[in-house]
């Protein structure tokens, strides 16, 4: 790995108890690295400043030329490139153009959203990421400090005291 | 706290209730003799306002059934909704009453001697039919289904406020006898709505039939029913009431208005797509008449029950904002009475015109059905050369353009205010009945902290 960063940080039993630590690492200008939970927490992502996503953006984009892929591509094969007589339907059939589009532009779009979804997390096959706690992906939530930006100290006692159940450090 | 309906909101609706009895008077004094315009208004809002309480009734069911929360805090709504469908049992009783004892011709197969051999009426298909389209049936079946119906929900409200009087927040028993009514409702709302949509609006096209109406008609209903919620929602809210009911509500029934406005649009798709493909003469002649005569509806219909929702709340925020939501809500409900206009208008049409013994009318609602064409023949043949020379020359130029049969007027949209304006007295009146809601309801605190 390029880089390693040592963090320190404290595993919670609860949501509601995460909740109030977050808040209140806001009002103690306790600068959180990241926050693990096994589920999304209702609540969680304005507290620690992250913006509404994206990603539906480029949904609509990849959905939008998948529209256009399947309509322009159906209506040039059929008017221009073979014309062909189905079931005496005009060569034009727009109705019968219908679900085809539907169906590219749910696939476009769901392919597309993985793909960038997985691109700017950096997921993917053979990618291997630091996890800082198994118990993360279970039932514990978990708030996590960067040792470089805080002062460890104040951040074990800030966990502690949050009630945290667990407090550990870490390199990873 | 408990909704009180000012005077100032009663006279409002009053006065709007006013609005459609005179646009009513108007239609029926410059109506044709059977006054098919006048009862073609009736039939066109009572179906529709009657659905709309139906589905309130069947969405509050739904959500009772499957433990839902998130409604609670304003569920004296829809519990005032679906009461309308006490409303509902009079205005059918009207329609049943004036179809069985032939006071209009809105129905082609409830003409005299319809279903009988060697009787000049006689039609082969209709006859057909006769064991399900039939005065009978018509009164009785939708008074029965009515019946239980308005029983079931005036149950589920009566334990509602019986739950708020004598239950509390861990009392489960009044939720549990609520949730067997509401289960029974489920089938009966399921099958009997397609029912009365066959016998109350797909019967006007006699001919006709499809096995997708139910669905889109339903579909319709239920938008509608979303959009209304929303706007009595946002009414009460601006009176300073329901300030538990938050936006997170409004996000919700924002994608329920949103999802199933493409439901309505899947079906009615669906069904337009089928037939195109199918291109049988008999299921055709429904869309070539409303895409020939009706071009401009038929596209406004698209246009504002799919494009429109879909395109503007599609965004996360748009949902939101009570602006984008009311604007959209108050879009589709006008988009789905034209829908029902579409539904219903174009029959009736044909139906009076034959009972009127005009001609072309007549020819119209024959001339697609090309199994028939030998009976038609026949049948033509005291029209004189003549008359037959007018169809075809009328058949090239589209029907002449009618005000309140080719397109709503002035009088269709009065009438509907009117019907708007009796549907919200009653609702209002209903929520102001009871406190708006309920502290004891195990659920309201899910409710109020709902979040999306």
């Amino acid at each position: 790995m390029a880089h390693t960063k040592d963090i320190v940080y404290g595993l919670y039993n609860d949501e509601e108890d995460l909740l109030r630590a977050v808040k209140k690492a806001n009002e103690d200008h306790l600068e959180i690295m990241d926050v693990y939970t096994p589920f999304p927490v209702h609540g969680l992502d304005p507290l620690i400043g992250l913006s509404e996503s994206r990603l539906h953006i480029a949904g609509f984009i990849y959905g939008a030329i998948g529209t256009l892929t399947a309509f322009g591509g159906m209506s040039w094969i059929f008017t221009r490139d073979w014309p062909q007589i189905f079931g005496g339907k005009p060569h034009w059939p727009v109705p019968a153009f219908i679900p085809i589009t539907f169906e590219l532009t749910v696939l476009f779009a769901s392919i597309g959203m993985v793909v960038t979804f997985y691109v700017i997390n950096g997921l993917g096959p053979g990618v291997v990421n630091p996890t800082i706690d198994l118990r993360i992906t279970d039932d514990k939530f978990c708030i996590a400090f960067d040792k470089s930006e805080v002062n460890a100290g104040k951040a074990e006692s800030f966990l502690r005291s949050s009630g945290a159940s667990e407090v550990h450090s870490k390199t990873i | 706290m408990t909704y009180d309906l000012t005077s100032k909101t009663r006279i409002t609706l009053i006065a709007g209730m006013l609005v459609g009895l005179l646009c009513l008077a108007f239609v029926w004094m410059g109506d044709d003799s059977f006054h098919t315009r006048f009862w073609g208004n009736i039939l066109h809002n009572a179906t529709f306002f009657t659905g709309i309480g139906l589905m309130a009734a069947f969405f509050m069911s739904v959500s009772i059934t499957a433990w839902a929360g998130w409604y609670v805090a304003f569920k004296r709504v829809w519990e005032a909704m679906s009461l309308f469908l006490i409303v509902g049992c009079v205005l059918i009783l009207i329609l049943g009453l004036a179809t069985f004892f032939d006071l209009h011709h809105l129905y082609h197969w409830n003409m005299e001697g319809i279903a009988e051999v060697g009787n000049p009426n006689y039609d082969r298909i209709i006859a057909g039919k006769a064991g399900f389209l039939n005065k009978g049936v018509y009164l009785i079946g939708s008074m029965v289904l009515m019946a239980i119906w308005t029983f079931i929900v005036i149950r589920i409200r009566a334990l509602s406020i019986a739950e708020e009087k004598h239950g509390s927040l861990n009392d489960f028993s009044y939720h549990y006898s609520m949730r067997k009514y509401a289960a029974a409702f489920l089938p009966l709302a399921g099958f009997g709505s397609a029912f009365v949509v066959w016998q109350w609006i797909m019967s006007i096209d006699a001919h006709w039939y499809s096995t997708m109406f139910a669905w889109y008609t339903g579909a319709s209903w239920f938008v509608s029913m979303i959009a209304l919620t929303i706007m009595i929602l946002l009414f009460l809210k601006s009176q300073g009431f329901y300030q538990n009911v938050s936006v997170e509500h409004f996000h919700d029934l924002g994608k329920f208005l949103f999802a199933f406005s493409i439901f309505w649009t899947y079906v009615w798709f669906s069904q337009y797509m089928l037939i195109w493909y199918a291109n049988v003469g008999e299921e055709t002649i429904y869309f070539r008449e409303r895409v020939d005569n009706y071009p401009a509806l038929f596209w406004i219909n698209i246009l504002i029950n799919f494009i429109a929702p879909f395109f503007i709340l599609m965004r996360n925020d748009t949902k939101r904002k009570m602006g984008s939501l009311g604007f959209v809500a108050g879009l589709v409900l006008v988009g789905h009475w034209i829908d029902f206009f579409l539904m219903i208008r174009p029959g009736i049409r044909h139906t009076a015109h034959e009972a009127l013994g005009h001609g072309h009318g007549h020819g119209d609602a024959h001339g697609g059905h090309g199994h028939e064409a030998a009976h038609d023949v026949a049948h033509g043949a005291g029209h004189g050369a003549h008359e037959a020379a007018h169809e075809v020359a009328h058949h090239a130029s589209g029907l002449p353009f009618e005000l309140g049969f080719t397109f709503p007027g002035i009088l269709e949209f009065g009438t509907f205010i009117g019907f708007l304006c009796l549907f919200l007295y009653f609702v209002l009146n209903r929520v102001a009945s009871a406190s708006l809601s309920s502290d004891t309801d195990p659920y309201i605190q899910e409710s109020i902290h709902h979040h999306t």
